[in-house]
């Protein structure tokens, strides 16, 4: 059976040429794709004006964003504010943040990064960090450490400054 | 001595891991019986039909039966006939064209089966990749590497972005990151592998996809110049280590 079929499909029983060969085989095109793709440069961002702030809504998009990877993964509906679909109509990327970070509440939260368990405690109060701080790493990590591992938000356009405003906010916020 | 570097990197305890009990027993179980045993063994019969077995390929690569192992074992290699660089599945393409065939789709499962058949008559021979060899080799591995380090997609990652000897076994979403290169995974000489979380055989650059596409970096098809280079980087990265196909996989 298998080999009727390839009896159907054979072309020829001469040797190819070298010429022939090389275009039998695939070598599509990926520089393109990449060209597309690329990391633009580190990027400063200033916190907009009421940036963080202690609204249970706000926090509550900022913890589904840094607790889910996207839309179709998420378990639990997204909060008001936050849906699974983007703009795009595309499934909307959230933050995986947990992916490397350990907070409260994290479900297989990894240590590539920081924990961020307590944050406003031992970072916030002891002015170790502050908000614009925050704001930043998130937006674009690059800035305060050139070498980092950890994902670039902004710079990339995957979130919107009010995104990583929820985000920050739900970082430096007291969790119970 | 396969089993017990498996024991090894699996017997971690708590939620943290990703591999459950009965995921480590369903485990254990698939390293007496490895699923992709099947793939190996359908890709033996595909090669005999469309180039006469190793005899055919060996003819085709220019070397006798006896160095055909060896030789395999240097893939991605830098191939005269075809005046440029390319991976066992682009080798068998070209192969299956000189038979007079229509060569199978680099991404068919056919190919993937061929593929790992023919890797693994290397089982038992060291990666010997040399990426001196030649100009072609030089600027592949060149390729590679930069390649490996472009930081780019949703989240603006690389390769390199999780590893980096510096993350390395860090836990990534209950993963540890791997070392491409350690004793231990010796990645490139264990591709093509049945990965169970995919219930299927994949390839190195099959592999490499996966991780664009969790990482939100495009995905880059297979047989470009670019993902050939990748796996000629991620090869010299085992170089020495000992081929066992089909390798398993979470
Ligand atoms: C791929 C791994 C990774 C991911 C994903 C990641 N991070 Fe990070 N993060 C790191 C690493 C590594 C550091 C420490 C190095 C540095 O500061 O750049 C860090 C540092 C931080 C810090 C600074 C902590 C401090 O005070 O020093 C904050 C805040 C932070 N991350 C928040 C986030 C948020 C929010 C997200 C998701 C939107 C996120 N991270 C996603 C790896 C990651
Ligand atoms: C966000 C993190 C991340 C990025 C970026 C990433 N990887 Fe991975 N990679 C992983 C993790 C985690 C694993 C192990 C997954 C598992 O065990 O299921 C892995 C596994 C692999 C493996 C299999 C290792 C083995 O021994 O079997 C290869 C090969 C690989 N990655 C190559 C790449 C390449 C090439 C790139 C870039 C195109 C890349 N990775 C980008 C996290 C990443």
């Amino acid at each position: 059976m298998r080999k009727s079929l390839f009896m159907m499909i054979t072309v020829g029983v001469t040797l190819a040429s070298a010429a022939d060969l090389r275009s039998a085989i695939e070598v599509p095109d990926a520089s393109a794709i990449i060209a597309k793709d690329l990391l633009g440069p580190a990027k400063k961002f200033t916190m907009p004006k009421g940036c963080i702030s202690d609204d249970k809504e706000a926090i509550a998009r900022g913890s589904f964003i840094f607790h889910n990877l996207n839309g179709k993964k998420a378990k639990e509906n997204p909060p008001k504010g936050l849906s699974r679909k983007g703009a795009d109509g595309k499934e909307k990327q959230y933050g995986n943040c947990v992916a490397c970070h350990n907070i409260e509440g994290a479900k297989g939260g990894g240590n590539v990064g920081p924990d961020l368990t307590n944050y406003n405690e031992f970072f916030m109060k002891t002015g170790v960090r502050d908000n614009k701080f925050v704001y930043q790493k998130i937006a674009d990590p690059r800035i305060d450490n050139p070498d980092t591992h950890m994902t670039v938000n902004l710079t990339t356009g995957l979130f919107t400054e009010r995104e990583i405003c929820d985000i920050t906010s739900y970082i430096v916020s007291i969790k119970k | 001595m396969l089993a017990a570097a498996l024991v090894g990197v699996l017997a971690f305890g708590g939620e943290q891991f990703a591999m459950s009990d009965a995921d480590r027993a369903m485990y254990a179980e698939m390293l007496e019986n490895n699923p992709a045993d099947m793939d190996v063994e359908s890709g033996s019969e595909l090669l005999d039909e469309y180039a006469d077995g190793d005899e055919g390929l060996a003819k085709f690569l220019g070397v006798s039966e006896d160095a055909l192992p060896a030789y395999i074992a240097g893939f991605p290699r830098y191939i005269e006939k075809l005046g440029m660089v390319v991976g066992l599945g682009q080798t068998l393409q070209a192969l299956m064209a000189d038979n007079g065939h229509k060569p199978l789709a680099l991404k068919s499962e056919d190919m993937f089966s061929m593929l790992a058949y023919t890797k693994s008559i290397a089982n038992g021979e060291n990666i010997n990749i040399d990426v001196k060899a030649n100009k072609q080799m030089k600027e592949a591995y060149a390729l590679g590497d930069e390649v490996f380090n472009t930081e780019r997609g949703g989240r603006g990652l690389s390769c390199m972005s999780c590893h980096s000897p510096d993350v390395i076994g860090t836990i990534l979403r209950t993963q540890p990151l791997p070392d491409l290169g350690s004793k231990e995974n010796k990645t490139a000489a264990t591709w093509p592998a049945y990965r169970m979380t995919k219930s299927s055989m994949r390839t190195l650059q099959r592999r490499f996809q996966g991780c664009m596409n969790n990482a939100l970096l495009a995905v880059i098809p297979l047989g470009s110049k670019e993902m050939v280079a990748l796996e000629v980087y991620v090869t010299e990265k085992a170089k020495g280590r000992e081929i066992a196909i089909p390798g398993l996989k979470r």
